[in-house]
């Protein structure tokens, strides 16, 4: 049986690139596994950027790990610190952002702002982080939710924090793809399936073929457990 | 001038109402003695801004500090989850959110170090954030004709900065991951410094390694080894999750009073 957390960091995973560089900011622990897991497997040449400012890190999941913090920095190569990757996207040299949200529509609109209205709000949310400026500009932005539900995947959103170039979409039950102006159902996970996924999303559902989302290997497991000991995919579950 | 102080005069320098910037980002290096200070002062109205804020941005809202702030983000890591005093406060009107996307609050605090009214930000092409954030306009290049985003400098009044080392003098470094602290030091009108220790004025002129921050734009400095705490500061101490925990379970302002008499960066 495989565990969603990891199903979703190998997915994340095989979205990179060698020779890529790819951002992720706070609280972001599966995109941090999944980029260490990629560089170990077909991208060795990745350049993982960060908040702390550390360009192409290496594993560093030890004890006091956090997204934001200086393990980030201390196996780094070189500095480059937030206000650089940020600077880099807009002058179009980021290739991937890692970003997340609470809802989504099938337009590419993602809100991380708020439940209701933005000035009254019913849920005042933690904001979009570097979303509003870095989904329009990084070449794809990839986008993770450890919930797939019809409050999360919605018809239409409360409130667009950003909306468009989106390149992926990756839930406990699916991968969403980019196609045409559209999000649609790339690869459904191993144990899910199309009318799991229907019934737990709010927008209409499109696909080009019925695919299904390569399982773990035996390999990319071992890896996960070496990279990530302390199980840090999982905390999102918890 | 003497810029070495203690904590209560150098916070009470700072008058309701300021706009003050605060370091650090999240759970980081954030200025806490001085934010538990800033509460126990009971201020009012302050117009708080920063990239990423957590328990610092939290812990104001719950003292009832708080006008407004414009943040990108302002919640925990992972594993504490929402910023519910934060969140409480906007969703009651008591405190307005002025989203922001974090480069833009960059941008804003660059705009204010480069003396300028505005930057345009490349990026911030459509969605409701521009329609929502008076911070941000919507214009032509008057160069190409084609649309622009600028965004407002913000100058605030006074940063809050923890560094790890600083002198009399206010020359403060940072070591390990700096985010927007001395980018903050430059776009504001005045800064003060918590450090971690206190190093003599020979420190800097005559090590190899210089103040990230130098003295002429520092205001007051205060000697505060945990300053950061609960939040962690790199290199000497990961956050105090026990703490902070402790924290999230106060209900209200009287609790958080009761828990800042006896509790962490108390006198």
């Amino acid at each position: 049986m495989n565990r969603t957390c990891d199903i979703m960091a190998c997915a994340m995973s095989r979205l990179l690139r060698d020779g890529e560089t790819v951002f992720f900011g706070v609280a972001s622990h599966l995109p941090m596994v999944a980029a260490l897991l990629a560089k170990a497997t077909h991208a060795p040449n990745l350049t993982i950027l960060n908040i702390p400012g550390g360009a192409d890190v290496e594993a560093p999941l030890t004890e006091s790990y956090s997204s934001a913090g200086g393990g980030l920095l201390q196996t780094a190569a070189a500095t480059f610190p937030l206000v650089e990757v940020f600077d880099l996207s807009m002058r179009g040299g980021l290739d991937v952002a890692f970003l997340s949200g609470v809802q989504f529509d099938c337009t590419g609109a993602v809100n991380a702002s708020v439940i209701g209205d933005y000035f009254t709000p019913k849920v005042r949310l933690p904001g979009g982080a570097g979303s509003a400026v870095l989904i329009p500009t990084a070449k794809r932005a990839v986008i993770w939710r450890t919930k797939h539900d019809r409050r999360t995947f919605v018809n239409e959103v409360d409130f667009v924090t950003s909306r468009g170039n989106v390149s992926a979409i990756v839930t406990p039950l699916c991968v969403f793809r980019w196609y045409r102006d559209q999000l649609i159902v790339g690869s459904v996970h191993p144990g899910s399936s199309m009318e799991e996924v229907a019934e737990h999303t709010g927008f209409p559902l499109r696909y080009l073929e019925l695919e299904t989302t390569p399982a773990p290997s035996a390999g990319e497991l071992a890896l996960l457990e070496q990279i990530d000991p302390r199980d840090l995919r999982s905390l999102e579950f918890r | 001038m003497k810029k070495l102080t203690l904590l209560q005069e150098a916070i009470e320098a700072i008058p309701d109402g300021s706009i003050v910037g605060l370091g650090g980002n999240t759970l980081n290096r954030a200025p806490m003695a001085a934010v538990f200070e800033l509460a126990r002062q009971n201020k009012h109205c302050l117009s708080l801004v920063k990239t990423a804020g957590a328990m610092d941005i939290d812990l104001l809202c719950l003292a009832q500090c708080v006008a407004s702030v414009d943040a990108g983000f302002v919640s925990y890591e992972t594993e504490f989850s929402l910023a519910q005093h934060y969140r409480k406060s906007v969703e009651k009107g008591l405190v307005k959110a002025n989203e922001h996307a974090c480069y833009t609050v960059i941008c804003a605090l660059r705009a204010a170090a480069y003396g300028a009214p505005f930057l345009p930000v490349t990026g911030l092409r459509e969605g409701d954030l521009l329609r929502v954030n008076p911070c941000f306009r919507r214009i032509t290049d008057p160069f190409s004709g084609d649309p622009v985003t600028l965004v407002r400098a913000i100058r605030p009044d006074w940063s809050i900065l923890h560094v790890h080392k600083a002198d009399p003098d206010g020359n403060g470094a940072i070591f390990g991951p700096q985010y927007e602290d001395v980018l903050l030091s430059r776009a504001s009108q005045k800064v003060l410094l918590t450090t971690e220790e206190l190093v003599d004025r020979d420190y800097f002129r005559q090590g190899e390694s210089k103040a990230d921050i130098p003295g002429f734009l520092v205001s007051a400095v205060v000697h505060l080894p945990k300053g950061a705490s609960p939040c962690g500061c790199h290199g000497h101490y990961p956050p105090d999750k026990e703490t902070i925990s402790s924290f999230l379970r106060l209900k209200d302002r009287a609790q958080l009073m009761e828990w800042l008499k006896g509790g962490p960066g108390g006198e």
